[in-house]
């Protein structure tokens, strides 16, 4: 029996117990801090391995060599480059001390570097790193492995392909999680139990960052979807400061005390992590010997995972939806973007579409002349820190799949693996090496029957082919296979039998490729969605669509209420129901005139509409001059109000200043003729301040000065003080208004004012921005204003008064 | 001197509340109608879409510090006595930044020229809200590696251009975490580009020597 089958067998029989923390047992027995712990035990090897045989007296079945950090980078850091040297002493140090009637675990910690998409260190490299540690605890004899203390899943993922590389070993994956249930990077314990067991880890879990009360939720979370034993290895509560120290106070009787509740939660392997001593070990034995293990609950768990999200294919819950977005096929600009190295688009499509309710994404990344392998592991890297649906993989080439395999973050969806016998032997291993799950279309060298019946048999060939690769049927989800009913009338109805039977008979899961029904057709939208609703009435698990169709979506959410897959039709009334406030109802019973509209959509910045409203208003013979001084002017000075209130916030006050200035602009050639309206207050130059790039409020104070009729000759961002004397000069201009944000370039308004006095021009200065304050706005003969509603104010008051 | 860590890409929970904070809103006074807070609620997003936050940081040990100077292992020197006393009885330091990426702040500046202000008011807001989120994962990530130690960083954290920790001294900071790997320029002005970058100087203490300086701080 190799040394895996002996784990696993002696976890069928019972609880094994971990050893407790390994860090604070060394300071407590006289390491010092900063010191490199690995080599420290080296240099005394009789500390750690009495560590270690306390650990193995206390009861524990398994002990962890002191290679926490014995990886290359963070030896590096010490000048040690023999790795394999090094963890291979550790290995034999461990062994020796305890024995070969305990097991030694090859302790494998984080780099300190994340791994892309998430840090700078390749995702190769970091394999690599971690394959030299693995080789070095290999050859000192360890009996199994242990990836621990994981905050980065891409890491966990490096360090377990590199176990798995080298060797046929047990090993364990733990994940260390915060306050929020998720590791430091976004990952959820389900989620990283999806992922790492689908990638062949013997046992997930999770180790220090809390107590046990609160890793006894994580592993409850964990269980019903593991396949895999759990692990928990809990520090001894949280740390406190006593007096002069730090501790973790939970004693070993306390401690011990969660160890029942933890096995009745599903807890299979069960150890200590800081705080927690031999002692802590001892109690926790003595209080579980004897109790028998939960096994997994299941062979097998049809679900895929990102980073951040696991969804799971359960039988009779919504029809899922997988976003079509990420494929360039007839979109050019998409394809023009790829082609050139751009993933903006991408990023966007992707956002929406999972905004829109999508629940995957479909990544195909296929342009002709575009280098495949690459652009799809861009994509990947990208989409891995931008959405967090779980991706598709979509492409015919095998090298692209395996590549993007390799790098996503997650357990993957394959599109698609087919009857043909060449990728079918080429597509089965790989997926299986990565555990991803895999969409089969009924197709086969002979091409693609056009009936049920032929599908049939493929389906339930491949099905049986894949089971030699341990396969099952939460593994594979069966295409249907629909073609254009506008070249084949029977091709929608075929599709629908061969999801039916996968459904009914066959007992697998089920996805259509949407669109492909109404190619061809005109309106197309109608004919996707009537053949959704139809499907789901066969028992269709996903469908391949665009989510950003409402018809198709609204089609969706019926079908689910209809089909009893949306629980107390909670998504449908969440979707449909809309409450429209009191106020609002009264607004829209009631007829107001052009000119109350143009009143209401300045007030409430409806840019949209002010045109057609004005345009209204002069119909019914307003003047263009009354509708600026009697509705506009007194619309927006409300604004100001409601805004110096805080009744209203930014937002509301531009949407409200643009929509005034696009009214104005629209009245500007009826004011013409009418000298009245035509009268401007006073002439503003402004400017952001040489040296400071930062322009948003001063663009905010020139909207607003503007729309209360004064002349803005705005000058930009980092503008020196000679442009500004000049341009003083030139217009005569009465204001010049200076923005900052920073302290470092405000000590340029002095610079400017000096320079404009020293033209001897007469005008009067205006100060603003996030760092300057009415002192210091005094200090150097300007008027303050806080912001763009005082700026106006502050200039009408200027105009009325002597220069400062 | 160990080596800097880059952080391609930082994942955080938006932080609305301070965004909308940020903007002005204040909670029970400010009345935002539905189809206006939708439309808000897009802006977000849209610049969601477009910011892609990354970071570094670095952890040094200090050579020799004084009531008004720093001296890091490295030779960098940083003069000022509101740096000094944060730093405490610190024997390293972390320096640390983050970025919002260029997408953003073309789109504000797009924006601004197709007077869609309001949009550009929102995409700058959460962009920095955004880049100061990152900048305390950072922390978190830090706080996370120091935990072992039984160590953690201090509390507050410095940033050039503020008290006497001058301008100048982002220069520095900037050359330590080799910036420019994760697309941040800087000016002659010591100004970050994209706009949208910020750096920090936080301390590494004992869990007990923090809390025990803090106390007394109080």
């Amino acid at each position: 029996m190799n040394k895996k089958s002996s784990v696993k067998n002696l976890l069928k029989r019972r609880i094994l117990v971990l050893d407790g923390a390994t860090g604070t047992e060394l300071q407590k027995r006289g390491m010092p801090s900063g010191v490199c712990p690995e080599i420290w035990c080296l240099e005394n090897s009789h500390v750690i391995g009495r560590v270690h045989s306390d650990y193995r007296k206390s009861g524990a079945d398994v002990v962890y060599t002191c290679t926490f950090g014995a990886n290359r980078i963070k030896l590096g850091q010490y000048g040690v480059s023999d790795v394999v040297e090094m963890n291979r002493e550790l290995a034999f140090i461990a062994r020796h001390a305890i024995g070969k009637r305990v097991l030694v675990a090859g302790d494998i910690g984080p780099m300190g570097h994340f791994v892309k998409p998430f840090g700078d260190l390749d995702f190769e490299e970091a394999v690599d790193i971690f394959k030299e540690q693995v080789r070095g605890l290999a050859e000192g004899g360890v009996d199994l492995f242990i990836i621990e203390t994981m905050m980065d899943i891409q890491e966990a993922r490096a360090a377990l392909i590199a176990v798995k590389e080298i060797t046929d070993m047990f090993t364990m994956v733990t994940m260390t999680y915060e306050k929020d249930g998720r590791t430091l990077n976004g990952t959820d314990p389900v989620t990283a139990l999806i992922t790492l067991q689908s990638l062949g880890a013997d046992a997930v879990g999770c180790n220090c960052s809390t107590g046990p009360a609160e890793m006894i939720q994580l592993i409850a979370t964990m269980k019903p979807y593991a396949t895999v034993p759990l692990v928990a290895k809990p520090n001894a509560g949280m740390p406190e400061l006593i007096g002069d120290k730090t501790v973790f106070n939970m004693e070993p009787e306390e401690f011990a005390a969660y160890g029942k509740e933890f096995i009745s939660r599903g807890v299979n392997i069960l150890g200590g992590c800081c705080g927690t001593a031999p002692d802590h070990i001892r109690k926790l034995k003595e209080e579980i010997t004897g109790r028998k293990p939960l096994a997994p609950v299941r062979k097998s768990v049809s679900a895929v995972s990102s980073s951040r999200k696991t969804v799971v294919f359960e039988q009779n819950k919504h029809l899922l939806i997988i976003g079509e977005g990420v494929n360039p096929t007839g979109k050019k600009t998409l394809q023009e973007e790829l082609l050139e190295g751009k993933m903006t688009l991408v990023r966007q499509i992707a956002r929406w579409q999972e905004k829109k309710s999508a629940d995957l994404l479909d990544v195909n990344v296929g342009v002709p002349g575009i280098d495949e392998q690459k652009t799809m592991e861009g994509v990947i890297n990208l989409l891995a820190t931008v959405s967090n649906l779980p991706l598709v993989i979509d492409s015919s080439s095998i090298k692209v799949i395996e590549a993007a395999l390799r790098l996503y973050p997650g357990r993957a969806l394959i599109n698609s693996i087919t009857g043909e016998k060449e990728k079918l032997s080429k597509l089965l291993p790989l997926a299986a090496r990565y555990g991803a799950m895999l969409i089969l279309l009924p197709l086969d060298d002979r091409g693609v029957p056009e009936t049920a019946k032929g599908r049939k048999e493929i389906i339930k060939d491949v099905f049986k082919e894949a089971r030699n690769y341990k396969f099952t049927k939460d593994d594979i989800i069966v295409d249907g296979l629909v073609m254009a009913v506008s070249s084949n009338p029977h091709a929608s109805l075929e599709a629908l039998e061969t999801v039916e039977w996968c459904s009914g008979n066959f007992k697998c899961r089920t996805l259509l490729g949407l669109t492909n029904v109404s190619f061809g057709m005109p309106q197309r939208k109608w004919l996707n969605a009537a053949y959704l609703a139809m499907a789901a009435g066969r028992g269709l698990t996903m469908a391949i669509a665009n989510p950003e169709v409402e018809e198709l979506m609204n089609i969706k959410a019926a079908t689910d209420v209809l089909g009893n897959r949306d629980e107390d039709a909670a998504v449908y009334l969440a979707r449909f129901t809309k409450t429209v406030p009191k106020e609002e109802k009264g607004v829209l019973q009631k007829a107001i005139t052009p000119a109350e509209k143009a009143f209401r959509n300045v007030l409430e910045g409806n840019r949209e509409e002010i045109e057609s409203v004005l345009s209204e208003a002069l119909r019914e013979g307003a003047s263009a001059a009354k509708l600026v001084h009697e509705v506009m002017i007194p619309a927006i000075t409300e604004v100001g109000e409601l805004f110096d209130k805080k009744e209203y916030f930014l937002p509301q006050l531009i949407a409200s200043a643009e929509t005034m200035k696009k009214g104005l602009a629209y009245l500007d050639p009826y004011l013409r003729d009418d000298k009245s309206a035509q009268e401007q207050k006073g002439c503003v130059v402004i400017a952001t301040v040489k040296g400071d790039i930062h322009d948003i409020g001063k663009n905010i104070v020139a909207l607003m000065l503007s729309n209360h009729g004064f002349d803005i000759i705005d000058l930009g961002k980092d503008v020196p003080a000679e442009r500004i004397v000049e341009e003083v000069k030139r217009s005569g201009s009465e204001i010049v208004a200076l923005s900052a944000l920073m302290t470092t370039t405000m000590v340029n308004m002095k610079q400017i004012i000096d320079a404009v006095r020293n033209e001897e021009l007469k005008c009067s200065f205006m100060a603003g921005g996030a760092v300057v304050t009415k002192s210091y706005a005094d200090s150097i003969g300007a008027y303050y204003a806080k912001d763009g509603v005082e700026a106006v104010r502050v200039a009408e008051n200027i105009l009325g008064s002597v220069i400062k | 001197m160990k080596s800097v860590v880059f952080f391609d890409s930082i994942n955080i929970s938006v932080p609305r509340r301070e965004i909308f904070s940020r903007l002005g809103y204040r909670k029970g006074i400010t009345r935002i109608g539905k189809d206006q807070k939708e439309v808000i609620e897009g802006y977000i997003e849209y610049a969601l879409s477009l910011i892609h936050l990354r970071g570094a940081g670095r952890r040094i040990s200090i050579k020799e510090k004084s009531f008004s100077n720093i001296v890091l292992s490295n030779g960098v020197v940083f003069e000022s006595k509101n740096l000094s006393k944060m730093i405490g009885d610190c024997e390293e330091i972390i320096l640390m930044g983050a970025t919002a990426g260029d997408d953003v702040i073309e789109s504000i500046r797009e924006d601004t020229e197709a007077n869609q202000l309001t949009r550009g008011v929102v995409l700058d807001a959460v962009a920095s809200e955004m880049v100061d989120a990152s900048l305390d994962w950072i922390v978190d990530y830090f706080n996370r590696e120091l935990r072992r130690e039984n160590k953690r960083l201090t509390k507050s954290r410095f940033s050039a251009g503020y008290g006497d920790f001058i301008l100048e001294n982002q220069k520095k900071i900037y050359d330590v975490l080799e910036f420019e790997r994760i697309g941040v320029k800087i000016n002659e002005n010591y100004i970050l580009m994209p706009e949208k970058s910020v750096t920090a100087v936080a301390g590494i203490q004992s869990r007990f020597s923090d809390a025990k300086r803090e106390s007394e701080s109080e």
